[in-house]
């Protein structure tokens, strides 16, 4: 039965704008690094263009392959929490301003799978998307021929990239609660930034590894340099969170009064 | 709850804080039955559709559908029953077809189902039409095509006919009867369309702030649309004695005021008995009773 509940969840994307969306708005990324990238190497040029040369300059960037790596696992890790948020607000939260979650709770499939179904959809989504803009960014590196380039450190940014992007994702079942208890888009939405802003208040107190939301931008290096691993201290809250989000996302669907 | 019950609630009780949404509702839906269920708007009819499909847990009470008790998050015997709560709605980006495929796979009903269901509600012309640029009443025919898509044995429909048009009523009016007549089908559909359940129904129960005022069979409801004399006299109680002793035999009191009914060739004599009793007859009218006046006055919303 799960098979069919998946199939029916892809099926409601068909047409869906934002697909489409997300794909822009994550590829906006490693274009404006690319974009960086070039203003850096070429400074005579990109003065030329005003106040963008200036401020990049200031930044202290280089124009290397090492230099662009970390910043398209900033994309990636930053960028992500925020752009899968999204898809899962919209995934979940569509059901309610659609006014089709009704239409859903009264059939021969337990509810968990609904659940557990639209978050898979959200898991393919965000790989297809991860996968895209790594590409994307490779594509540009190699266009803007940067130096600096080595396997390992390809190896290593891809690597870290895919880890930022599957904490990012382990996050995400909260959200798909929030999204339910609040009916809608944007009581998730809002969530998800009230907990990267508490992220970084907590990454200034010393509890980084131990707020679920700090700990992506922490490894990345959102905040301070980027950590060369994860604690496995880090990566058991990551899982709680994983877990307990899953586990109050089917017991609303479950247990609470779904009234539209 | 016997084989022959659809729908059975005992003590049935929903509240929101201060509100008593529906109280206490003891109801039996019998196996092939059209059953009505009437009340006007914040009557409790939704609320307990809504725990009737498992939607919100009830305060108090149980609930049976097809023979097993409806829990919220239990797939209980729904896949026997087809539905349609409140407004229409449907995956705006999703043509009529795809809307209806998805509810095909969630219902496990085969894939010549789509085809047939979208015949059947003649929307043939727009199955290739996203949902979004349908017309109410369009939409209204999706969610019905949804309800009816795996043939259920029980149809659970709350305001079926909104957004319909005349002819659209009439044609949902007679699908319903055909499913239950041929295929014997339950239908339990909500209304505060009066005639239109008139219509429609074998029985129907009037709903009133959250508690079932009255059920009324097929008979009962001809019986409601008869002729009657209403009388305003001094003393009902009394009158209605004295017309008894008269002869007169179906004499009802209701709210201050008596209905003598099948007496309407007998106005005159009835005039006589109550003024030569000494009474002061304040009315004396000849009256049609339809069912729309009966709710009313069960309601508290007539004259």
């Amino acid at each position: 039965m799960f098979a069919q509940v998946l199939v029916a969840e892809f099926v409601k994307l068909r047409r869906s704008r934002v697909t489409w969306f997300s794909l822009a708005a994550l590829s906006l990324g490693p274009l404006a690094i690319a974009l960086m990238m070039w203003i850096v190497r070429e400074p005579g040029r990109a003065a030329k263009l005003g106040l963008l040369g200036t401020k990049a300059n200031l930044s202290g960037l280089t124009a290397t392959w090492p230099a662009y790596f970390s910043m398209l696992t900033l994309v990636v890790g930053m960028g992500g929490m925020l752009l899968l948020a999204f898809i899962v607000a919209y995934i979940f939260g569509r059901e309610y301003t659609e006014g089709t979650a009704k239409n859903l709770l009264a059939l021969p499939v337990g509810r968990h799978w609904f659940a557990l179904a639209k978050l898979v959809v959200a898991a393919v989504w965000w790989a297809v998307l991860v996968v895209a803009v790594l590409a994307e960014g490779f594509v540009l590196g190699a266009a803007l021929a940067l130096p600096g380039f080595t396997t390992t450190a390809a190896v290593g940014a891809v690597r870290d990239a895919l880890l930022a992007a599957a904490i990012a994702y382990l996050l995400v079942p909260v959200v798909a609660w929030i999204a339910m208890l609040g009916r809608g888009y944007l009581p998730p939405l809002g969530f998800a930034f009230a907990m990267l802003a508490l992220g970084d208040v907590f990454s200034h107190t010393g509890w980084a590894a131990w707020f679920p939301w700090s700990i992506v931008p922490q490894f990345i290096g959102a905040i301070g340099k980027p950590a060369t691993t994860i604690a496995a201290g880090s990566l058991v809250v990551v899982a709680l969170t994983f877990l307990a989000g899953i586990a109050a996302t089917i017991a609303q669907l479950r247990w609470a009064d779904n009234a539209q | 709850m016997s084989a022959e019950t659809a729908i059975a609630t005992r003590a049935l009780t929903k509240r929101y804080r201060d509100v008593l949404a529906v109280d206490a509702l003891d109801l039996d839906v019998r196996r092939g039955e059209i059953y009505g269920f009437l009340g006007r708007n914040g009557a409790g009819k939704t609320t307990t559709i809504r725990m009737l499909l498992g939607l919100i847990r009830p305060t108090g009470g149980d609930v049976e559908v097809l023979g097993r008790r409806v829990r919220p998050g239990t797939t209980a015997s729904f896949a026997r029953v087809g539905y349609l709560v409140e407004a229409a709605t449907a995956y705006p980006n999703l043509t009529v077809r795809e809307n209806l495929d998805v509810q095909r796979r969630l219902t496990r009903a085969p894939r010549a189902a789509v085809g047939e269901v979208i015949e059947l509600m003649r929307l043939g012309g727009l199955a290739d039409r996203r949902a979004r640029v349908l017309s109410l009443g369009n939409k209204q025919r999706l969610s019905l095509a949804r309800a009816l898509l795996h043939r259920p044995e029980l149809l659970i429909l709350d305001e079926p006919a909104n957004a319909l048009d005349p002819a659209g009523i009439v044609e949902v009016r007679e699908l319903l009867r055909s499913r239950a007549s041929e295929q014997g089908v339950t239908v339990f559909v909500s209304s505060h369309i009066l005639t239109e359940m008139a219509h429609l129904v074998d029985r129907i129960g009037i709903m009133h702030e959250g508690r079932l005022l009255e059920e009324l069979d097929r008979d009962q409801l001809r019986a409601k649309e008869r002729l009657y004399v209403e009388i305003g006299v001094s003393k009902p109680a009394q009158a209605a004695t004295l017309l008894a002793a008269a002869g007169f035999a179906h004499v009802e009191h209701a709210d201050g005021r008596l209905r003598v009914y099948g007496a309407q060739e007998r106005v005159p004599e009835i005039a006589r008995v109550l003024v030569g009793a000494g009474l002061d007859v304040s009315e004396l009218t000849e009256t049609h009773e339809d069912l729309e006046r009966h709710f009313l006055r069960l309601t508290g919303g007539g004259d």
